[in-house]
């Protein structure tokens, strides 16, 4: 049953240098013919379910107008809501608006998620963004006097030539903003993006994982309950949880990705062929293999890893049956505490090559 | 034809100054073959012969020539041109009244030239100087003759050709004629004939190249090998001209084929003498020396699915190629795969080579390694040929190492940097012979370890390129010897272990150690490196702990795209290989061997 939706925006007033998602510059005459194809796609494919998140990501959905946020809130109207439903939108400072968040709330939003990424100008203009603390400071006290107290901050580090001290400022500053979650990414430069292309480097490994250990260390206040995200209790973020238990969820908009029925599918992410109602272009089709790894992957990424029994329940077998984890276990890079099997904290920045070693032998039961 | 009008003669030459173009030249001026016929180099029938420009086996070939108004068969026989094949070229001199001894007329004498100079006067052959490749805007004819004159020629002995535009040839040929003594063998003694080369056809089974020196041969005669004992029924006689000619006799003085279905080369040995089972010659001809591989490595396969195909690839080798030797090995890092024995290091890397380009396997070799000879304790001898076979150092008494004596050719403005090079390779300076005064040929003992490690490459760096040289083996010396292991994580790779002069272990330990931590990738842990000589550790160096390896964000757009990732980096373990619990790729030894070369 799906009980998770994300919806995708993909507009930008700005395009940030480091970005590889699916974005498109602003504009008026677009933004209106995409939000009624939104709609029609929605319509083909929604069958009803009651919703326990909602999601709506970008690009920037901040960065529609007021009119074109009312039609968007309408067009979502169709999705039915659980009562405790999660609607969580991203926000952006420099085109969020007080009216903004006050009609986001009325159409039943309760989550905002906000891209601060750093507050250092000479980053930020590299980043090709902008950013004004003052305003930063009074939406976020704004959005707490309204009740829309379930907020995100995101960070990013690990920018070329930045330091541990840069680090540690910006947490000082998110600190001062007290809100119920963080979520922190080191910066991977991808390619088809300018700062790939204008040749900038990764810093060292050891200075990522040094600021990596500095944010762990500062936000100690906060449950590290996921590799890059960090929350006050009650706070996790419902809708990611769906994607780290492997479970099912609808994916709307240009480049969405969804897992519907055993397939794991990706819009297009051309504009001309999404506006032409071609809306699905690639599908896995997952076996039970495959889900498996799916599932050991995504579970491990939070500190409660793979449920025994939810395990064996899906999959009528033992995780240690399929996967050779013994020596794992024994070398202290997985934990068995009788009900789920977990990566602990210390080797989370190592992750990838726990799963690789959990993956590599696979034995048919 | 009567003994009278036939000469058989070589070619020797340096690499490189044109013996077999000469050749080519000579078979076409006899009309052996046309022009149209002529593929460069006809007597090198490999490819790889042709590329490197060396012959590896041989071939006699003979020709019909007429002169002043008689006939004569002239026997051209071909040798190999490197120090790794010097007792195979002597067996080929023996056969032989006359040698031609090519030098390139921009290049001049080289070490080889010299060497193979005096392999023909050991041989008692006549010799004839020859100029070859006059047609070159850089030759230096004078230069080149008074070369020749300071090594025992007189200047009007030399002939100056252009086997390229076919200048010189035919006096050449006239020398060969007029110089070269005939062969003087007794047709009517009992059969001596020697074994100068061997050859598999997968028809035939081994044909055996021979010069009769006394009596005569026949289709169906019962011949004798008087080393091995072994008799076999002549099936055929031929001759190539250079089609196969099929004859019923060869006579004292001539040279050509004899096949008797013998099934495997390794039972013919050159250099051993055929004689008749029912008229046996008392003494078999003087010089006969059993091949021992010098030189040692382990050959993988890259791919180890391919340990079958190189098994096959060697054993296919091997059938033309008596001295190749091996045995299969087995090793912890690198898995199956064979301890391969050769003649020297060209002949390694020409069997690696043609395994590579002729049977597509891709290999790593080991470190070459000598032959040692290690004395123990209780007085026994054990000969070690692989760091493998090293005893335990506490069994040890003494340990002896191959030595020889090299003739390092070279202008004059070297002699500084190569007396320099051959004192760090532990050499024995013996003395220095001046050919002109730009010229000298300086001789050092040096232990053969040292020449198969890196020798030659640093020689070529230290002149650049001017200097050539040659060895040959004079015996073992006491040494003190040591195996280094090389450890990850405590653990011994016993691919990279090698046997090493104590002296000389520290240094060598360092740039392994260094290297390593370069290529292997960080790990979960942190991982030391080590090189030790037994306990004892000489080099160390640790390969700092993995910090991150994480997929940093995981959301919906993202899952897909984050297991392929992880696909591709379980693709990459696979191509490592374990050594412990460390994950080593294979690039790691694959660069470590090949700074060893």
């Amino acid at each position: 049953m799906v009980k998770s939706c994300y919806i995708h925006i993909p507009f930008c007033k700005k395009i940030c240098s480091y970005c590889d998602f699916c974005k498109l510059f602003y504009s008026t005459h677009y933004v209106d013919k995409y939000l009624d194809t939104l709609k029609e796609e929605i319509h083909n494919y929604y069958h009803g379910e009651i919703l326990d998140t909602i999601y709506i990501g970008g690009g920037t959905p901040s960065s529609l107008s007021m009119d074109e946020l009312k039609k968007l809130f309408s067009i979502l109207s169709i999705l039915k809501k659980s009562d405790s439903c999660e609607v969580t939108m991203e926000a952006n400072f420099d085109s969020i608006t007080k009216e903004k968040i006050d009609l986001f709330q009325k159409f039943g939003g309760n989550r905002i998620s906000f891209g601060l990424e750093t507050t250092h100008s000479w980053i930020l203009e590299k980043m090709r963004r902008s950013l004004d603390l003052d305003y930063v400071k009074s939406i976020i006290s704004y959005c707490k006097e309204i009740g829309l107290d379930n907020i995100n901050i995101d960070l990013m580090y690990a920018f070329p030539e930045e330091t541990l001290e840069d680090v540690s400022l910006d947490l000082s500053f998110i600190l001062s903003l007290d809100v119920f979650h963080i979520s922190t990414y080191s910066l991977i430069l991808e390619e088809h993006t300018k700062l790939y292309i204008e040749g900038e480097k990764n810093i060292s490994e050891d200075l990522d994982y040094e600021m990596y250990q500095l944010i762990c260390s500062k936000l100690s206040n906060y449950d590290h309950y996921e590799i890059s995200n960090f929350a006050k209790d009650g706070y996790y973020s419902k809708h990611n949880f769906c994607y780290w238990r492997n479970e099912e969820y609808y994916g709307f908009g240009l480049g969405a990705s969804g897992y519907i029925d055993d397939v794991r599918y990706s819009n297009t992410r051309s504009i001309s062929h999404y506006l032409q109602k071609k809306f699905h272009n690639l599908e896995e089709n997952l076996s039970k293999y495959d889900k498996m790894e799916y599932e050991v992957i995504l579970n491990l990424r939070t500190q409660f890893g793979i449920s025994k029994d939810k395990f064996f329940r899906i999959y009528h077998c033992h995780l240690e049956d399929v996967y050779d984890i013994s020596s794992l276990l024994s070398d202290g890079y997985l934990v068995d505490d009788g009900k789920s099997i977990s990566i602990p904290k210390k080797y989370w920045y190592l992750s990838n090559e726990i799963l690789v070693k959990i993956l590599e032998v696979y034995r048919d039961e | 034809m009567k003994q009278e009008n036939i000469r058989n003669f070589c070619i020797i030459a340096h690499i490189d100054h044109g013996k077999s173009t000469l050749a080519d030249r000579i078979l076409e001026k006899t009309g052996a073959i046309s022009k149209r016929e002529l593929k460069d180099q006809m007597l090198d029938s490999m490819d790889i012969e042709r590329e490197r420009g060396i012959t590896i086996k041989l071939n006699a070939v003979q020709l019909l020539y007429h002169h002043q108004g008689e006939d004569y068969y002239l026997h051209l026989i071909d040798t190999p041109g490197h120090v790794d094949f010097s007792y195979e070229v002597s067996r080929s001199l023996a056969a032989c009244e006359g040698s031609l001894l090519v030098v390139d007329a921009a290049q001049g004498v080289e070490a080889q030239t010299l060497a193979n100079l005096y392999l023909a006067l050991d041989n008692n052959l006549t010799v004839i100087p020859v100029v070859n490749k006059i047609d070159l805007p850089s030759a230096d004819l004078d230069k080149v003759s008074t070369e020749l004159e300071n090594i025992g020629f007189s200047r009007d002995e030399i002939i100056y050709t252009s086997a390229k535009t076919g200048e010189g040839i035919d006096e050449l040929l006239d020398a060969i004629i007029q110089r070269i003594p005939a062969p003087k063998g007794d047709v009517s003694a009992p059969l001596k004939a020697l074994i100068f080369d061997s050859l598999f056809d997968s028809y035939r089974g081994v044909i055996i190249s021979i010069r009769v020196m006394d009596g005569e041969i026949k289709v169906h005669d019962m011949m004798k090998m008087m080393e091995t004992g072994a008799t076999y029924e002549v099936v055929g006689l031929s001759i190539d001209t250079p089609k196969e000619k099929h004859i019923t006799s060869l006579k004292a003085g001539e040279v050509g084929y004899v096949y008797a279905s013998i099934k495997s080369i390794s039972d013919v040995f050159v250099g051993d003498t055929i004689t008749l089972e029912n008229r046996p010659a008392t003494d078999a001809l003087p010089g006969y020396k059993p091949m021992k591989p010098m030189v040692y490595c382990g050959l993988y396969p890259i791919e180890s699915n391919k340990f079958e195909d190189l098994r096959e690839a060697l054993e296919k080798l091997k059938l033309n190629d008596a001295s190749l030797s091996f045995e299969p090995e087995t090793s912890k890092a690198l898995g199956f795969g064979f301890r391969c024995g050769f003649l020297g290091l060209l002949h390694m890397e020409i069997i690696e080579e043609r395994i590579e380009r002729e049977f597509g396997i891709d290999l790593i070799a080991t470190s070459p390694s000598v032959v040692y000879e290690v004395v123990l304790t209780d007085g026994t001898t054990v000969m070690v040929d692989s760091p493998s076979k090293m005893p335990k150092r506490e069994l040890i008494s003494k340990t002896l190492e191959p030595y020889v004596k090299t003739s390092i050719f070279t202008p004059s403005d070297y002699i500084g940097p190569i007396m320099e090079l051959c004192q760090d390779k532990r050499g024995t300076f013996l003395n220095m012979d001046y050919l002109d005064q730009t010229r000298v040929t300086i001789h050092y003992e040096l232990p053969l370890s040292e020449i198969v490690y890196d020798f030659f490459d640093k020689l070529k760096s230290y002149t650049k390129g001017y200097a050539s040289f040659d060895y040959e083996l004079i015996g073992y010396k006491q040494s003190n010897l040591v195996k280094m292991d090389i450890l990850l994580n405590g653990e011994i790779v016993d691919a990279l272990s090698v046997i090493v002069h104590k002296d000389f272990a520290y240094n060598r330990g360092k740039v392994v150690v260094e290297k390593l931590k370069e290529i292997i990738p960080r790990q979960m842990f942190e991982v030391p490196i080590q090189a030790a000589i037994g306990t004892h550790v000489i080099a160390r160096t640790d390969i700092k702990a993995l910090r991150k390896n994480v997929l940093a964000k995981c959301y919906g757009g993202d899952v897909t795209r984050k297991k392929k990732l992880l696909e591709k980096q379980k693709e990459g373990k696979k191509r490592m290989k374990k050594i412990g619990s460390v994950e080593v790729p294979q690039e790691a030894f694959l660069s470590i061997l090949a700074t060893d070369k």
